[in-house]
């Protein structure tokens, strides 16, 4: 190349002082600049976590609080427990005087169902209900009984206490709640109902599951009473439909 | 994000020859701050490594370069004289440069940035091409016919 005169004279055209300065301070700005957005967004990216962490929490609440299974447990305490999808029980009700006393008593609520089952039977006022006369009925309502009914028997509880099982339905719970009755009851009351059909609700108001149960009895076997809890243990645990 | 001292390291090497990159092939003074800032703005916030010191050094040429052009895209409607930009550098230039530069400048842009990298920073035609992303038989030319006009226009130096 030897003698290179564009090399020398471009050898003269330098970065200024003044132009990196100001190279260094337009860089400094926009550094800070970066480092505001940043620390701007940051609440931000954080708030939508929140918000979305509260929804997705919301969401899950809202499906462990739905009720999708009921158990009516009746003697003369009436009460109804609403389990959610995974089994637990997220509400209890009662539609009796006897009933209500014994929620006030015994936490039924966030445990298995089976689980608050055996907390209300083991209770001392619950067992002064379970007398000689008396008859213990569980009613489910689900898109799966057998299951839970599976369970309660498995359980022997309801061997130990001859209790009857039977399932039924969501229109026969907004109905029997219409007359301010437990499902369970009710769906006994529609039994009676076939058999007597002079047999009013308010009737059954103010009989046990145990009376409601010799009647029934003594309807289809000419006036017995008592004995025909061992009979019909077994026998009907059909639902009664209220849809017909 | 690159920290200030990298920053001024790379000022302190690069900063020249941006500026000369610049003057080939901007307008005024004013582009080229423009075009001399964003350049270290990319340099900024460039998040690779550079395996070396050449490797960085052929970076801010090639980042330099299609600044440039995009500079120009973006002002092409513009008039461009060379001799503006000539006088923009008067106080360190004296007629011998003038003439030189003035012969560069009117050279078409591509060319520019072939004969700055081949005759100033002493690039390979190998390298150039790796730079400015053209096949290496393109460079050969462009700079054979670079060659030639400065030859019709500089006269016996380059003969």
């Amino acid at each position: 190349m030897g003698m290179n005169p564009i090399r020398e004279s471009l050898e003269k055209i330098q970065a200024t002082e003044e132009l990196k300065q100001n190279t260094l301070q337009y860089l400094n700005e926009q550094r800070q600049k970066k480092s505001r957005v940043r620390a701007h967004y940051v609440p931000q990216a954080a708030l939508a976590a929140v918000v979305l962490f509260c929804l997705i929490g919301i969401g899950g609440y809202s499906v462990y609080r739905k009720p999708v299974s009921y158990i009516s447990i009746d003697v003369n305490p009436s009460i109804e427990l609403g389990l959610n999808c995974f089994g637990r029980v997220v509400s209890a009700e009662a539609y009796n005087d006897d009933g209500r006393g014994m929620i006030e008593q015994v936490p039924l609520k966030n445990v298995s169902y089976m689980q608050a089952i055996n907390r209300l039977i083991n209770d001392d006022k619950y067992n002064s209900y379970l007398d000689e006369d008396a008859v213990l009925v569980f009613t489910v309502i689900s898109d799966r009984p057998d299951k839970i009914l599976e369970e309660l028997h498995a359980s022997g509880l309801a061997e130990q206490y001859e209790a009857l099982t039977y399932t039924s339905d969501p229109v026969c719970r907004e109905e029997a709640h219409r007359h301010e009755m437990s499902f369970g009851k009710y769906r006994t009351y529609l039994e009676l109902l076939e058999y007597d059909e002079n047999v009013t609700i308010e009737d059954c108001h103010g009989m046990t599951m145990g009376e409601l149960r010799d009647r029934i009895d003594a309807c289809t076997h000419g006036g017995q009473t008592g004995s025909g809890k061992e009979h019909h243990r077994r026998e009907n645990e059909r639902g009664h439909d209220c849809a017909n | 994000m690159k920290s200030a001292e990298e920053i001024n390291a790379a000022l302190e090497a690069y900063a020249d020859m941006v500026r000369r990159i610049c003057f080939l092939h901007l307008k005024n003074g004013y582009d080229t701050e423009d075009v001399f800032q964003n350049v270290y703005m990319k340099y900024m916030l460039y998040e690779g490594v550079f395996e070396s010191s050449e490797h960085e050094k052929a970076w801010f040429a090639r980042v330099t370069i299609n600044a440039c052009k995009d500079m120009l895209r973006y002002f092409s409607r513009r008039k461009w004289v060379p001799l503006d930009v000539i006088a923009e550098e008067r106080e360190a230039l004296d007629d011998k440069d003038e003439g030189v530069l003035e012969v560069v400048l009117k050279l078409p842009e591509k060319y520019r940035s072939v004969i700055y990298l081949y005759y100033y920073e002493g690039y390979s035609a190998t390298e150039i091409a790796g730079i400015l992303g053209r096949k290496e038989n393109t460079i050969y030319t462009w700079l054979a016919r670079a060659k030639a006009l400065l030859r019709v226009k500089l006269g016996g130096e380059w003969a």
